[in-house]
């Protein structure tokens, strides 16, 4: 044959090339173009010949579709989650995303139904579907056992979900609670005490009795008594219910940055400490700890003359 | 004055006093100020009794007379308050502090002082030195200058004060001016802490063991023995608001040593010493002290170097308790010693303590926390303490059906559905220690009352064993064989002397717990009173 000349058609208007051109525009700008941007690349492209293009190129899957303050924008999709999808149709392929929006803290099904407007019934066999496909997985709530909430297969379910290292499996392990915060304050009184026996200046012995955060946590770590890795946030709060056993206080000194253990310039400081009284008067009393307190009177069934509590005190 | 103050007090007056004093009194807390016919008709009790009672009640200072409202020359009220009477609790604990701080003269000044309400100098000297020459062995006896000197040292200190001078509607002479509505505060007059002029040369006289022929004898020598000492109608009364500083003084001291070390407590003594006479019962703080006057009065015993004086100071203003606050730079920082803070520390630490042993230390904890943030929700609760949802749900609902913590509510909408309402847990300091201190006035009422209903309980014992006392002592008195002696001691049983036995263990320890109770008290009443004032 002669050179054929291949006529290429340099319409510019064939869906095709506007698609691929598009797509190639949103490649440039990973963050996503806007209708402004197509119209200046391809300014002789009608306004409905490009949005066919762009139905087309969204019902692939190829792009996403999303607002911002200034309007619509368009993205490029993954393309491995494209090929996910293959197979579903729009409505999964839209709880999915919701699903995706809503990251590692999952989503209730109510919630998903809202967003989408499905009715239940649908919502209900599209997250069967999606299951048994393993691309979704449902998580238990600590805060509400009976509420499941729903995530990506592969994300790790947040801290307010689980409950964070203090659960396990749903249960509050007090237990493990308890013996965390035995151990912490052993650490912290033995360090008050080695400083109160070394007998310094009083200014060296107090600043020789305080442990920092991070002191702490090398020492729960070294222990060895969780399973789970504890972070420093965990150790606060263990300490945190030891200041609100009265047993150690805490002080917050300026750092450098840097310094080991320091968050945003600043460290805590932890210290044992001693009751500030002994327990008082009224409680060495049988009235003082009393559980029928209030129906007390003289000439009635529960009376100081005939209270059995006292006759037990009076004999001990 | 609530209801279980008023049967406190009738309690301490029935104790004290006896039962018509009791009724007279418990009648005039119930019924505000009332004139003498409208007591006399409301109790029942005949003119003479409630005469005397009145006068029992107005010599030791409970009861306050004045000219009645409604017109000048109506005739005079009559009123008491709960202060007053159950300042009665607390005699032990005056009578100890006075032998702490000046020995066996002291203590026994001050229980005179109580037990008659108000007496001369000179009496006072006199019936003390018979008391002490009267411990005192064969041969030696006390001489009045001693006693004098601890008397006027006593007042010195502010422990004791002169009685205001009544105005009342009897005064005889005809100069007086119109009779004050109120009654003066004994502050109120310049000579309230001088020591008046006497002459008192003498020395204490031994009581002989004849004792119904001396009475006779000392009752006509009274009436015979009239000399004048040179301070007729100056009366004393012991200033309570003194020794309650002093208590308020210790419990500081107390607080930073367990606290803090040894040290810091004496620094801290030393300060409240110093200023001892020159703060005023309700001041917030104490006047600021430099830290070279602290180093100067630090007792010789503690030769701590003056850095380190410094750096204990620093301890003290850097504690999170503010027991020792600084108030300026000049002459090496001047310090104050925060008094109702410290107050409001110990009160507080009171409040846990009491929920610490009546509900366990976990509820403790939810109640420690809640006074540190003020405001939480049920769910910021579990989080916090750390304590299962469950657990923590039982523990807050049974404090707060104790009324210990309370229940705010901030509603999202105008109708307060449930649903859509904020709850918050709270703990409001000052109603708690207010509902704490009724508890414990009930409590103290109800550890007499069973004190009394043990003694009521074993009476015909009791007057058995006084009996036999008595006989037995009569018989040693007058000389008899040992064969009849053990024959009066057989006449007790075992199981009867077992009997007694257990019941003195009973009625001390009762006694004990009501001194016990009555240190609470105090820390919870001057907690309140300093928040009235500030």
């Amino acid at each position: 044959m002669a050179e054929v000349k291949v006529k290429k058609e340099t319409n510019i208007s064939d869906p095709a090339e506007v698609e691929s051109r598009i797509k190639e525009l949103c490649q440039q700008f990973p963050h996503g173009i806007t209708d402004q941007v197509i119209q200046n690349d391809m300014p002789h492209l009608e306004p409905q010949q490009r949005a066919m293009a762009i139905n087309k190129l969204l019902s692939l899957g190829q792009l996403d579709l999303l607002r911002n303050s200034s309007g619509l924008l368009y993205r490029m999709k993954d393309m491995q989650s494209t090929s996910k999808m293959k197979g579903s149709d729009n409505q999964e392929k839209l709880v999915y995303q919701i699903i995706e929006d809503a990251g590692n803290k999952g989503i209730w099904s109510r919630d998903i139904r809202f967003k989408s407007n499905l009715p239940l019934t649908e919502i209900n066999k599209i997250l069967k579907n999606l299951e048994s496909k393993k691309l979704i997985k449902a998580v238990k709530s600590v805060a509400a056992s009976k509420k499941k909430v729903y995530m990506l297969y592969n994300l790790q379910p947040d801290r307010s979900v689980t409950g964070g290292a203090w659960y396990s499996d749903q249960d509050f392990e007090s237990e493990f609670v308890e013996v965390l915060n035995q151990q912490c304050f052993k650490f912290l009184q033995s360090k008050a005490e080695a400083a109160r026996d070394s007998k310094q200046s009083p200014m060296v012995q107090r600043n020789s009795s305080f442990a920092t955060s991070h002191e702490v946590w090398k020492y729960i770590c070294e222990l060895g008594i969780s399973k789970v890795d504890l972070s420093m946030d965990d150790i606060e709060t263990i300490l945190n219910t030891l200041i609100y056993d009265g047993k150690v206080e805490m002080t917050v000194i300026a750092a450098k940055e840097g310094t080991v253990g320091s968050v945003d310039g600043q460290m805590k400081l932890y210290r044992g400490v001693n009751p500030v009284i002994q327990p008082t008067g009224v409680v060495r009393t049988p009235c003082g700890l009393c559980p029928v307190f209030e129906d007390c009177h003289e000439g009635g069934e529960i009376s100081p003359s005939n209270c059995i509590y006292m006759t037990e005190w009076l004999d001990f | 004055m609530t209801a279980q103050e008023v049967r406190l007090c009738g309690l301490l007056l029935q104790e004290h006093f006896g039962e018509v004093v009791a009724k007279v009194g418990t009648h005039l807390l119930k019924s505000g100020a009332q004139n003498l016919r409208t007591i006399i008709h409301e109790t029942g009790i005949s003119l003479d009794l409630v005469k005397k009672s009145l006068c029992v009640l107005v010599q030791h200072g409970t009861c306050v007379f004045s000219s009645g409202r409604k017109a000048p020359g109506s005739p005079t009220e009559y009123r008491t308050s709960c202060d007053r009477i159950l300042r009665i609790l607390r005699y032990p604990r005056y009578i100890y502090t006075a032998k702490t701080l000046y020995g066996d003269t002291g203590e026994l000044i001050i229980e005179e002082l109580l037990q008659r309400g108000d007496m001369t100098m000179s009496s006072t000297v006199k019936t003390v030195a018979d008391r002490l020459t009267q411990n005192m062995e064969e041969g030696r006896s006390m001489d009045y200058s001693e006693v004098s000197s601890a008397f006027s040292k006593l007042v010195e200190t502010h422990f004791l004060q002169r009685c205001p001078p009544m105005a009342g509607a009897g005064t005889k002479d005809s100069g007086t001016p119109a009779t004050p509505a109120t009654p003066a505060i004994p502050e109120s007059f310049p000579d309230c802490y001088r020591v008046p002029h006497v002459t008192l040369i003498g020395r204490g006289k031994r009581r002989l063991s004849n004792e119904d022929g001396e009475d006779q004898r000392n009752a006509k020598k009274t009436k015979m023995d009239s000399e004048t000492h040179g301070d007729e109608g100056i009366y004393w009364q012991v200033n309570f608001e003194r020794f309650h500083l002093h208590f308020r003084d210790q419990a500081i001291i107390s607080a930073v040593a367990n606290k803090l070390d040894q040290t810091s407590s004496e620094i801290v003594r030393t300060m409240l010493r110093m200023s001892e006479v020159t703060t005023s019962p309700t001041a917030t703080c104490t006047k600021p002290l430099s830290a070279n006057e602290i180093f100067r009065s630090l007792p010789s015993s503690y030769n701590i170097p003056r850095p380190i004086l410094d750096q204990y100071l620093t301890l003290l203003v850097d504690d999170p308790m503010e027991f020792v606050g600084k108030a300026g730079e000049s002459g090496g920082g001047m310090y104050v010693v925060n008094l109702h803070k410290a107050l409001a520390n110990l009160a507080r630490a009171t409040l846990e303590s009491v929920v610490q042993e009546r509900f366990g230390s976990r509820s403790a904890r939810i109640f420690r926390l809640l006074l540190r943030k003020r405001h939480l929700e049920q769910k910021q609760v579990e989080d916090f303490a750390m304590i299962p949802a469950k657990e923590a749900k039982d523990m807050l609902y049974t404090l707060l059906s104790q009324n210990l913590v309370q229940l705010q509510e901030i509603p999202k909408t105008p109708d307060y559905a449930p649903s859509r309402t904020f709850y918050l847990y709270t703990v409001n300091q000052l109603p708690t220690a207010r509902m704490l201190l009724q508890n414990c006035y009930k409590t103290v009422a109800n550890l007499i009352e069973r004190r009394l209903f043990e003694s009521k309980e074993s009476k015909r014992l009791l007057e058995k064993s006084q009996r036999i006392e008595a006989i037995l002592a009569s018989l040693q008195a007058s000389g008899a064989e040992p064969e009849q002696l053990t024959e009066v001691e057989e006449m007790i049983t075992a199981p009867e002397k077992q009997q007694l036995e257990a019941l003195r263990l009973h009625i001390n320890k009762l006694d004990s717990a009501e001194n016990q109770v009555d240190e609470t008290i105090f820390l919870l009443e001057s907690y309140v009173n300093s928040t009235a004032t500030s």
